[in-house]
């Protein structure tokens, strides 16, 4: 059935991790009937067991719900619930699913309050003139102090506590009259039914057998199943051999008009094809001709890592796990990497820490290929001494691993990117969250009270600093009571160093890091300190040294082992002493060699560990 | 096929050639100590006669599986046996002179054959020992482990030092001619002073054999769990490695010759010929809890439950036994192939002095051996493989370096 542009309210629901979003979600499908309480599981929209378990949606997930509010006689109206991203890694994800809806429920947790990740998708959605539908959640829980809270949000958003509405998505308190809301409130699409086509492409996935799903929103226009479609940025064509809508399972439909949200296939070999952001058209005749629509931009990968197999003899795996994790995930990328000390791997680029993080996480849970992954770095930009470019700028050159940093008699000035974070907090911890901040080279940009009781902090502070544990940190000072989001920001000079540790005068390549000058000390004390715990002893002496250039700036050793037999065979069973040595044999094997020292490959993990979290 | 195939066909020096050995175990102690992970039952618990009736049904168990094991096949005459425990000198001694003949009811025995039995010092009673002699053992190996009575207290230990001393005159009185003591080195708490005091103690006491173990802590044991709670030191391998050094240079001084990592003997006769036969890779029986046996290829185990072993040996029971004589439900069981062969040959073969026998050397990788002489951890000069005096502490490595990361033996087993 086709639904009156008028009839259409399409909306997202913006909240923090835990806030209970995907509860509403899933509370929303029941009461608008569209899925039998029997056949309800939890989280209903969380595809992914990675996103389930962390509670976390990566994919965005559209649902289309029919709905009459009760009393009302008149036609049915058809919700959209475009359920975005929920981590500042995705926020380009999040702004195109923001672009396609009108509306948004901000859902706060009545215990928690607001969140910086949940105050910086609110103003995205803000920037983007949505209808914003202010939601307290989890008023039944005991901690809920929902006045308060209520008051915070009326203040940040200028509304009247008192229109809040108040629910609990767990026992489906008041959901009904958050529908009501939507569809009282949500103004309906705009848009060209009789222009040329275009759709918006909030998202796309990979699946097996169909090749890539792209989700859009029909901006202007309509799409037809078997319609031969474009993409404009990316130059894709193809026919549309599957047009669908999620309800919440996935229903053929003949066509999709303004306003209307679906999925298509169209025998698309990867979503690199299909990119977030980009425009479909029908094609044809003027195809080439329709104007894109506003917004896109390529992925950008932020954060770069090298992934090495911990067994040597996985890399062709790791390769088809790359590839197959690819075709479903086009803001990462990777290129063919050699690490003298880990072997053939792959340096990597991803769009913030916890995008490394579910990568990783997937190669090990879905492939079972264990890996090493080197310490996150950043991109610099390395400003060369010596004869200018053509264009008589000095030369630049963009550094993100940090083995291709110059020679330091070549480098003239490096810059790294740095970000504004925006950090809520308690008053009660804003000294120590200061202190942090600073600590990590971070410069006070405003500081806002939004009660008596928060603050909202906003600092500029290197990327770097903030894809090392400063998340971690930023939670405990605070009791977990802090939140940070941030927004890339411009490139600033810093007096960096690169620091390699060395194993018996030989530089192990996948230990270097570029770090700030004051920060190299502690660094280098800290790496030195954790190789000879983690490196087993050897038949000689190994000096442990972290080093600046030619100039050693920490160093240990590794004594020699003296004694490495183990006690006698009781009562003549051989059996156990040779076992253990079976494994011995099984350990060697898998030993990594710098130079003549043989390093286990645990200890490259808990060493890469320490050079993460500092 | 081909050149390992030929290894293991040849007529060796040792294997089989070696001699055969049979164990027996004797699982009873009054308590079990911290360190201890081998199969033992603490009785210091029970009743006088409780603990008696237990005895004589573990004996009489142990002869019938012997007995049964004895008569399944023919076995080369015995050139050593081993009563080890536990503390064998646990039983009466009308109990213990039964375990020490069993062998020779069974099997037959050559001339020479050498009969260690193990005592705990606090156990050795002089009329132990003479019933010892009188049943035909000629060598005790005596758990003195130390003679300092704060290492004896960690190690829960129950003699005084001074009583390592009086069992060593009684066995000699008793006319058992060859005495060992066992030390264990490296314990928690035992300074340099300590381990000296011991080894000055053990000279002065003029025995004719010495093995001296670094304390090695298992995770299964109370030790295990205290180092691993941090409530007792783990062990520090640099100090076991002086600890070490320091037994080399006095027993040598004192005459006694280092034929095996962790023993020395004033000569070859007084070498425990016993343990040269594990070493040697040879053949032995086992019988008895947690007794290992090595024949044809094979090597299998009893259980170390001692309630299982006297379930199955209880009147009227009648467990079936397999063709070997065996109590199939008691029984571990492995055949060892060719990898695991060449493995044990250099893992025992290079804890003693003279090393590998060219004929027993098995295939390795040239480079690897080339990697292990370079290292300095063993020579292989005319195809003799042997442990450098630096390669002996480092045992471990040397194989493992032997055996280099590739296949260790050439050509393709079945």
């Amino acid at each position: 059935m086709t639904y009156a542009q008028g009839r259409i309210r399409n909306f997202c629901i913006v909240a923090h991790v835990d806030h209970g979003k995907s509860t509403l979600a899933d509370r929303m499908l029941q009461v608008t009937g569209l899925v039998d309480p029997r056949k309800m599981r939890d989280q209903y929209l969380d595809r992914m067991d990675i996103e389930r378990e962390r509670g976390i949606t990566i994919k965005a997930q559209t649902v289309r719900m029919p709905y009459r509010p009760l009393g009302d006689e008149g036609e049915e109206y058809l919700l959209n619930l475009i359920d975005t991203p929920g981590h500042v890694d995705f926020s380009y994800e999040v702004s195109r699913a923001i672009a396609s809806c009108e509306g948004a429920v901000l859902l706060i947790d009545a215990a928690q309050g607001l969140e910086a990740q949940t105050l910086a998708n609110l103003y995205l959605a803000l920037d983007a003139d949505l209808e914003i539908i202010p939601v307290l959640n989890k008023i039944d829980l005991p901690a809920a102090r929902p006045d308060e809270v209520a008051a915070e949000i009326g203040a940040v958003l200028g509304v009247e506590p008192s229109e809040i509405i108040r629910i609990s998505a767990k026992d489906g308190t008041n959901v009904d009259r958050v529908l009501d809301a939507i569809v009282d409130r949500v103004p309906p699409p705009q848009g060209d039914p009789d222009g040329a086509t275009r759709a918006r492409v909030f998202d796309s996935m990979y699946d097996p057998y169909r090749g890539a799903l792209v989700y859009f929103r029909v901006v202007d226009g309509r799409l037809r199943a078997g319609d031969r479609v474009r993409m404009l940025a990316t130059g894709f064509e193809g026919d549309v051999d599957t047009l669908a809508v999620q309800a919440p399972e996935e229903v053929a439909i003949d066509e999709l008009g303004v306003g209307e949200v679906g999925l298509l296939s169209a025998a698309i070999k990867s979503v690199e094809d299909a990119k977030v952001g980009d425009t479909i058209t029908v094609s044809g005749r003027g195809a080439a001709s329709v104007p894109p629509l506003g917004g896109y931009r390529e992925p950008l990968p932020m954060v770069f890592s090298g992934l090495f197999p911990l067994d040597s003899d996985d890399f062709p795996m790791l390769r088809d796990a790359l590839d197959k994790l690819r075709l479903n995930d086009a803001s990462f990328v990777f290129e063919p990497e050699s690490s003298a000390a880990l072997g053939f791997g792959f340096r990597c680029g991803f769009l913030g820490l916890l995008h490394l993080e579910i990568v990783t996480e997937r190669i090990d849970r879905e492939f079972g290929i264990p890996l090493v992954t080197t310490a996150p770095s950043v991109r610099y930009r390395v400003t060369l001494e010596g004869p200018p470019g053509p264009d008589g700028a000095p030369q630049v050159v963009e550094v993100a691993n940090p083995q291709e940093l110059p020679e330091a008699n070549r480098v003239r000035s490096i810059a790294e990117p740095t970000v504004e974070a925006r950090i809520l907090t308690p008053t009660t911890s804003l000294g120590p969250i200061m202190q942090l901040c600073e600590g990590r080279r971070g410069v006070m940009l405003a500081m806002d009270y939004l009660t008596p009781e928060r603050v909202e902090l906003r600092y500029r502070m290197p990327l770097a600093a903030t894809i090392t544990d400063f998340f971690d940190q930023l939670k405990s000072l605070s009791r977990g009571y802090a939140s940070m989001d941030y927004d890339l920001s411009d490139y600033v000079e810093a007096e960096l160093v690169r620091v390699d540790l060395l194993l018996n005068g030989e530089p192990v390549d996948a230990f270097s890091a570029i770090v700030h000058r004051d920060d190299a000390y502690g660094f280098g004390r800290a790496m030195v300190e954790r190789l000879k715990e983690l490196i087993p002893r050897q038949l000689f002496d190994i000096p442990v040294q972290a080093a600046i250039g030619a100039k050693v700036i920490a160093r240990e050793t590794i004594k020699a082992k003296r004694k490495d037999v183990l006690a006698k065979c009781y009562g003549g069973d051989i059996t156990r002493k040779r076992k253990l040595l079976e494994k011995q044999k099984e350990g060697k094997r898998r030993m990594k060699a710098v130079g003549s020292v043989e390093i286990p490959p645990e200890a490259f993990v808990s060493a890469l560990r320490v050079a993460r979290d500092g | 096929m081909s050149d390992e195939r030929r290894w293991l066909d040849r007529p060796l020096e040792s294997g089989a050639a070696a001699g055969f050995g049979v164990y027996l175990h004797v699982p009873f102690c009054h308590h079990r100590c911290g360190y201890c992970d081998f199969a033992t039952e603490a009785v210091g618990g029970l009743g006088d006669d409780d603990r008696d009736a237990l005895m004589r049904r573990y004996v009489a168990a142990l002869r019938t599986d012997l007995a049964a094991q004895a008569a399944t096949r023919a076995w080369p005459r015995v050139t050593s046996v081993f009563v080890g425990g536990g503390t064998p000198t646990l039983l009466p001694p009308d109990l213990l002179a039964e375990v020490v003949g069993a062998v020779g009811v069974e099997l037959d025995l050559t001339p020479d054959v050498e009969v260690t039995v193990e005592c705990n010092p606090e156990t050795a009673e002089p009329a132990t020992f003479a019933a010892l002699a009188a049943a035909g053992a000629d060598r005790v190996s005596l758990g003195a482990q130390s003679f300092d009575a704060g290492v004896l207290a960690t190690l829960e230990r129950r003699h005084r030092p001074e009583r390592t001393a009086a069992a060593v005159a009684a066995a000699r009185d008793a006319g058992v001619g060859r005495v060992s003591l066992d030390l264990i080195y490296g314990t928690p708490g035992e300074d340099r002073a300590a381990w000296l005091g011991s080894l000055a103690a053990v000279v002065g006491l003029g025995v004719d054999h010495v093995s001296a173990y670094a304390l090695g802590v298992h995770a299964n044991t109370p030790l295990g769990r205290a180092v691993a709670a941090g409530t007792v030191p783990a062990p520090d391998d640099d100090v076991q490695r002086e600890r070490y050094d320091e037994a080399r240079e006095v027993l040598s001084a004192a005459g006694f010759v280092q034929y095996e990592v962790a023993n020395f003997a004033r000569g070859d006769a007084e070498r425990s010929r016993h343990n040269v036969l594990y070493w040697r890779h040879g053949d032995y029986l086992g019988v008895g809890v947690g007794a290992h046996a090595h024949r044809d290829g094979r090597r299998w185990w009893t259980t170390r439950s001692t309630d299982r072993y006297l379930a199955a040996h209880a009147p009227g029971a009648s467990a079936p036994r397999d063709r070997d004589g065996r109590i199939p439900d008691l029984t571990g069981e492995e055949v060892l192939g060719d990898d695991a062969r060449a493995l044990e040959r250099l893992l025992l073969g290079l804890r003693l002095r003279e090393g590998l026998h060219p004929v027993d050397v098995p295939p390795l990788d040239a480079a690897a051996v080339e990697g292990a002489v370079a290292a300095g951890l063993v020579t292989a000069a005319c195809g003799r493989l042997q442990a450098t005096e630096a390669g002996w502490f480092l045992l471990d490595d040397a194989v493992g370096r032997l055996r280099g990361t590739g296949a260790v033996v050439a050509g393709g087993a079945d």
